[in-house]
């Protein structure tokens, strides 16, 4: 489904990521770790083909998106549900606006009503009925980040992002999230990609893990299997401990 | 020695290759706020409504109390020499109008908007793209020059020239109130209007289209060419101030002297 070969991005003469090759395949959950700053976010974004790969291939399904023209990229980028780390709610439009608003840019066929009730219809699955005519600036956090996820779902896209779906949430709100994301997940069978800072939560909800410090690799596999992986800076930030490279 | 001399060529190198990148984004924002313009078949109408509301809104009161005391202090100066000289006040009316007309007005209008409009729509896209709203955009297929420049666009070219004649109207009633007052030239007097020709209006509209188009190009690429976080924001407002303002100035300039080549009369 999404191939990365050996793919390195440059920002501003600085090193963001290197040599990065993994295989996501339709119907895993992926769970994408490592300490702050080490490109995360960024490699979500260049899935996304919203930042430029400066060296390597990146296939999703089947074409290279490696290069490819900002108008080529519209019909990939429909394949791809992100919910990004500061949610980007636009701030101009209401709640039910923005959850509508992808759906509403594609060819589904469906009329504008039917699109304002699929909105609504999402909305409640997150929790969030009754909120749809507030704008953004009138909500909570964790209600502006369910308000992200009811966006990046709502045109069931086979590829799911998830950047931080559990940032700055109680446990109660976390585990409500994951249990959403799973039943997302199961119903649709979509690749999904979750960063995140909390790992238990996290292990709980993922199939595969893949670490990345310092725009490298430092671990790509199963979940389990991680416990038994000797990186001295894997090893470090799996167990929280104060001794070590980091 | 030659390391020295490297690093010097490699920096200037880079400063050469930075002017020539930007260059090349704001052609295309340009470029792509065109196109869109032209596709534009009335969607979205109530956004430029709301735009053109909002640019009026921000600058009715502003035009009016700096033109309105520019045209009487301009007045009172060019009096005071004259009585100085012959005290001939006649033609201080007719000369007036038309120097406002297509020179004064245009530009003092459009430096004010680059300051109210430009500053408006680069934090506003600048925020956009620190809270990665631009992306978000992008994500669903949407060109963020089309979805947000566009309208921008639209509503400045037609505020700026509302607002351009507008301004006229209070600099020359203004300029004449003073005269009248200070110097007791007559109303008849002042209000002569022979010395405008349609050259005049002619490069005072042009003036004031083009302005009007290129503030919300040029700040909207300061806006869309944020660095990161709120600093960011900061930074691509105070650019687009500058940078709107001078190509105002530059804009006026050229279009100024092809103006009196060829259609103007002095
Ligand atoms: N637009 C950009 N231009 C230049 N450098 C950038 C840009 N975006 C990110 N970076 C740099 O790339 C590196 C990785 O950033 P990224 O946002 O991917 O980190 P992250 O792993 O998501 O961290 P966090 O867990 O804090 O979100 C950082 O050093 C950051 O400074
Ligand atoms: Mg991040």
């Amino acid at each position: 489904m999404i191939t990365l070969k050996n793919v390195s991005c440059k920002m501003s003469g600085k090193q963001i990521l290197d040599g990065i090759t993994a295989t996501f395949n339709k119907g895993e959950i992926w769970g994408i770790i490592g300490p702050p700053g080490c490109g995360k976010s960024m490699l979500m974004k260049l899935i996304c083909g919203l930042y430029p790969v400066t060296d390597g291939d990146l296939y999703i399904e089947s074409e290279n998106i490696a290069g490819m023209s900002e108008v080529r990229l519209v019909p990939v980028r429909r394949k791809i549900g992100m919910l990004f780390q500061n949610n980007a709610l636009f701030d101009f439009m209401n709640v039910w606006e923005n959850v509508a608003f992808p759906l509403s840019r594609m060819n589904s066929g469906l009329s504008p009503e039917e699109i304002r009730l699929k909105a609504f219809e999402r909305l409640k699955a997150v929790g969030l009925g009754g909120s749809e005519e507030k704008m953004p600036s009138e909500l909570s956090g964790g209600m502006r980040k369910r308000v992200g996820v009811a966006r990046a779902i709502i045109t069931e896209p086979p590829v799911i992002i998830y950047d931080e779906p559990t940032a700055g949430l109680d446990p109660v709100t976390t585990s409500k999230i994951y249990d959403l994301l799973n039943e997302i997940q199961s119903r649709s069978q979509s690749v999904v990609l979750t960063i995140s800072s909390d790992i238990i939560g996290l292990r709980s909800f993922v199939k595969n893990i893949l670490f990345i410090n310092e725009g490298k690799i430092l671990y790509c596999g199963p979940e389990q299997e991680i416990d038994h992986c000797t990186d001295p800076v894997v090893y470090q930030f799996l167990r929280g401990l104060d001794e070590g490279p980091l | 020695m030659t390391g020295k001399l490297y690093e010097m060529t490699a920096n200037l190198g880079g400063f050469v290759t930075g002017i020539f990148a930007a260059a090349l984004s704001l052609f295309s924002i340009a470029m792509r706020t065109f196109r869109g313009v032209f596709r534009f078949r009335g969607r979205a109408q109530g956004e430029v409504l709301k735009q053109m509301y909002l640019i009026g809104n921000r600058s009715l009161i502003f035009v009016t109390v700096t033109l309105g005391a520019l045209g009487m202090v301009l007045v009172f100066q060019v009096c005071l020499q004259i009585n100085k000289i012959t005290g001939d006040q006649s033609q201080v009316g007719p000369e007036f109008i038309k120097g406002m007309i297509h020179a004064f007005v245009p530009i003092l209008t459009a430096m004010m908007l680059a300051t109210r409009v430009g500053a408006g729509i680069a934090a506003e896209t600048g925020s956009m793209v620190v809270t990665e709203q631009i992306d978000a955009l992008r994500m669903t297929g949407v060109d963020p020059v089309d979805f947000i420049l566009v309208p921008r666009f639209i509503a400045s070219v037609v505020m700026t020239f509302v607002l351009g004649v507008y301004a006229m109207v209070i600099v020359i009633v203004a300029g004449a109130f003073m005269a009248h007052s200070s110097f007791g030239v007559n109303y008849n007097v002042f209000f002569v209007f022979d010395k405008v020709t349609g050259g005049d209006l002619f490069i005072g509209s042009l003036k004031l289209i083009v302005h009007g188009g290129a503030i919300p190009i040029v700040a909207g690429y300061c806006g869309l060419t944020t660095g990161r976080g709120s600093e960011g924001v900061g930074n691509a407002t105070t650019r687009a101030v500058i940078n709107s303002s001078l190509a105002v100035i530059i804009i006026d300039f050229i279009i100024s002297g092809v103006g009196l080549l060829t259609v103007q009369k002095i």
